[in-house]
């Protein structure tokens, strides 16, 4: 009798384990996708076309990352916003406008606001949280999506974390460890936007989706879509490239 | 017969009949003055405004008026020869106006940048002459004309440079840098804080938004022409896709100024009829006691009371009418002169005024209408009050009055 008791106290934790030791935990399916898409650098250029329901528009973008910590990006077309490059560094973004030989230090306040008229935000474009360290991360299930088996995963922003999302709901491919699709919520848990990830083929040796798309909840034809034209992982990359001096004249 | 008495009557006693009718006479005038002086100051005001800016009537993109976004830009070129065809309009200024972030060093000041035609925007709001310092622009400039506020909130003087940022049409990213080729004072302390004008094709470059306007404002002829042209262009363009809008509809705030305004002179009314009623009375009842011997002596001899009283009424009206008549005919000298040579204020006053941008003139308006509805109230009045006459004539015992 006491045997049976302490089998059902400890078979919860049994359990447990096994589910742990079958599948790689919420936090761990996330670093590997994180990981995936960003490399421990990147190089990647960019179409990005916006998407209105009267009209589009077209812009053509080169992009360098290091880790979370560094990226600089710069605008290749059209040619009036040809040369505006917007740097990251740790925790400071800055814009350089050539058009009026300025570098404006972005303030936090500016981080939610669109994009070059995008529907991403400037906290899209720079990523200034970590979906790794910045959240709390628990598995609700799996779910196909496209033919593929996913991990849905829900995500909680840490109480401190740079976060303006009350919850994040993520599906990641268990093969390849895709993001195929991410919800956004805010605070009262009203679906804000859709990010999908499509197309996925192999890219700089890796397999991704090489398609973003982002599909605000509340405005009808409204899309931004983010395609990856070429796109080099692991390339060595100095942190003195990632300077206020270089961003003027990088090409 | 009846008429005929009444017109001997008011003959026979010259001086009374001249007493009741200048009391008459100078209610009219005094009404038909101050009613004619408080419009002109309205139509002055208004004028100023408009003319600052504004434009009696404006042609947007619909929509535009409400929600005030540069992506409601519409194509220039098709709208502007419709527009300039229609009959009462003078001048079509096209204008591509926004919000932009203006710098210098390290201080910056939200600004509306209004792209024009310099030359055209001359013709209504006669901007080269509000220039305190530099030149005017022209078309092909890539030059900034600004408000001496923002200039001096800036720190910036002629010849520096000034840096514009905002967000262009649909969204582009809108940087530039412009040297400042003129300053302009502006009366209105709003215009002159925030004002910085750029030539329409620099500006169409600078958001994005190549042939594009977000307004066209009319320069008619006067206040007469808006009503005809509205309908006119509400008729010619397609309503679906532009929206056009008269000087009431654009302001609304000043209408309800003026319309609070005209609400209080009610009681300013109210209280002037009452004088000017009391005053008529008096020389009615003056006229009715003084006579009184007479009306007795003539029912006594038979006349039929109501023939009387009909007779009396009729006396007044004439009355009414003649001093109405003077009235109207007095007031319209008067009134035209200070249309041409305006009340204008000096000191404390004017310059206060001036701070909010309007001339610290008060000329009067001169319009038929307004002698004619004030001559008509006036006239009612007096009907209504020649009523006393026939009320005490009824009760009137014959023996009692000729022996009073």
């Amino acid at each position: 009798m006491k045997r049976i008791l302490l089998l059902l106290f400890l078979l919860p934790f049994i359990n447990g384990t096994l589910i742990a030791y079958n599948d790689p935990t919420a936090k761990e399916i996330i670093q590997k996708a994180d990981e995936k898409m960003r490399g421990e650098s990147n190089i990647a250029t960019i179409k990005m076309t916006i998407i209105r329901p009267t009209w589009e528009r077209e812009m053509t973008l080169k992009s360098w990352a290091k880790g979370t910590e560094y990226s600089l990006t710069l605008v290749t077309a059209p040619a009036r916003d040809k040369g505006t490059a917007f740097l990251k560094r740790e925790k400071e973004i800055w814009n350089w406008q050539p058009t009026i030989d300025r570098t404006i230090k972005m303030p936090p306040s500016m981080m939610m606001q669109s994009w070059m008229g995008s529907d991403f935000t400037n906290d899209d474009l720079v990523r200034e949280s970590s979906i790794v360290t910045d959240y709390e991360h628990e598995l609700l299930g799996t779910e196909t999506l496209e033919d593929r088996a996913c991990y849905k995963i829900k995500m909680i922003p840490k109480p401190d974390a740079p976060v303006v999302w009350g919850e994040i709901i993520i599906w990641v491919s268990k093969d390849e460890y895709l993001q195929l699709k991410s919800e956004f919520y805010d605070e009262d848990g009203y679906l804000v936007q859709t990010i999908y990830g499509k197309q996925v083929k192999e890219m700089g040796g890796r397999v991704i989706p090489s398609v973003l798309e982002v599909v605000p909840a509340d405005e009808e034809g409204h899309k931004t879509r983010l395609e990856y034209l070429s796109l080099d992982f692991n390339e060595p990359i100095q942190p003195s490239f990632f300077s206020i001096q270089n961003m003027k004249r990088v090409k | 017969m009846l008429f005929k008495m009444a017109w001997r009557n008011i003959w026979r006693n010259r001086r009374r009949t001249f007493i009741t009718a200048a009391s008459i006479l100078f209610a009219v005038l005094f009404a038909s003055f101050m009613d004619s002086l408080q419009r002109g100051a309205w139509d002055n005001m208004i004028n100023n405004v408009v003319n600052y800016y504004f434009g009696y009537v404006q042609v947007h993109q619909d929509g535009y008026w409400e929600e005030q976004s540069i992506d409601k830009a519409f194509p220039l070129a098709d709208s502007l020869e419709q527009v300039s065809a229609v009959e009462g309009v003078e001048a079509v200024l096209p204008r591509l106006e926004s919000f932009a972030l203006a710098a210098a060093g390290e201080t910056t000041s939200g600004v509306l940048v209004a792209g024009i035609l310099p030359n055209v925007e001359n013709k209504m709001t006669d901007l080269e002459n509000r220039l305190v310092e530099g030149e005017y622009l022209t078309e092909g400039d890539e030059a900034v004309l600004v408000a001496s506020g923002v200039a001096e909130k800036l720190g910036l003087s002629l010849g520096d440079t000034l840096v514009l940022i905002s967000q262009g049409y649909r969204g582009v990213n809108a940087a530039g840098k412009y040297p400042i080729k003129g300053i302009a004072k502006f009366g209105s302390p709003d215009l002159n804080k925030q004002m910085v004008y750029l030539p329409l094709p620099a500006a169409q470059y600078f958001y994005g938004a190549p042939g594009l306007a977000t307004s066209l404002a009319l320069k008619l002829g006067g206040q007469e022409d808006i009503k005809p042209v509205v309908a006119a262009l509400r008729t010619q363009l397609d309503t679906s896709a532009y929206e056009v809008m008269d000087w009431e509809e654009l302001l609304p705030d000043l209408v309800q100024a003026r319309e609070l305004d005209t609400a209080g002179n009610v009681i300013v009314y109210f209280i002037l009829y009452m004088i000017i009623a009391f005053g008529i009375f008096g020389t009615i009842l003056m006229m009715s006691k003084e006579r009184e011997y007479e009306f007795g002596v003539l029912i006594s001899i038979g006349l039929q009371r109501w023939q009387l009283a009909l007779s009396v009424w009729v006396e007044v009206i004439l009355l009414g009418v003649l001093g109405a008549l003077f009235g109207i005919l007095l007031s319209m000298p008067i009134v035209y002169y200070f249309k041409v040579n305006p009340i204008r204020f000096g000191g404390e006053m004017a310059s206060s005024l001036e701070k909010f941008g309007f001339e610290p003139i008060f000329p009067a308006t001169f319009d038929m209408q307004i002698f004619m509805t004030q001559a008509l109230y006036v006239f009612i009045l007096t009907a209504v009050l020649a009523l006393y006459p026939i009320f005490k004539i009824r009760k009137l015992q014959p023996v009692q009055a000729m022996r009073g």
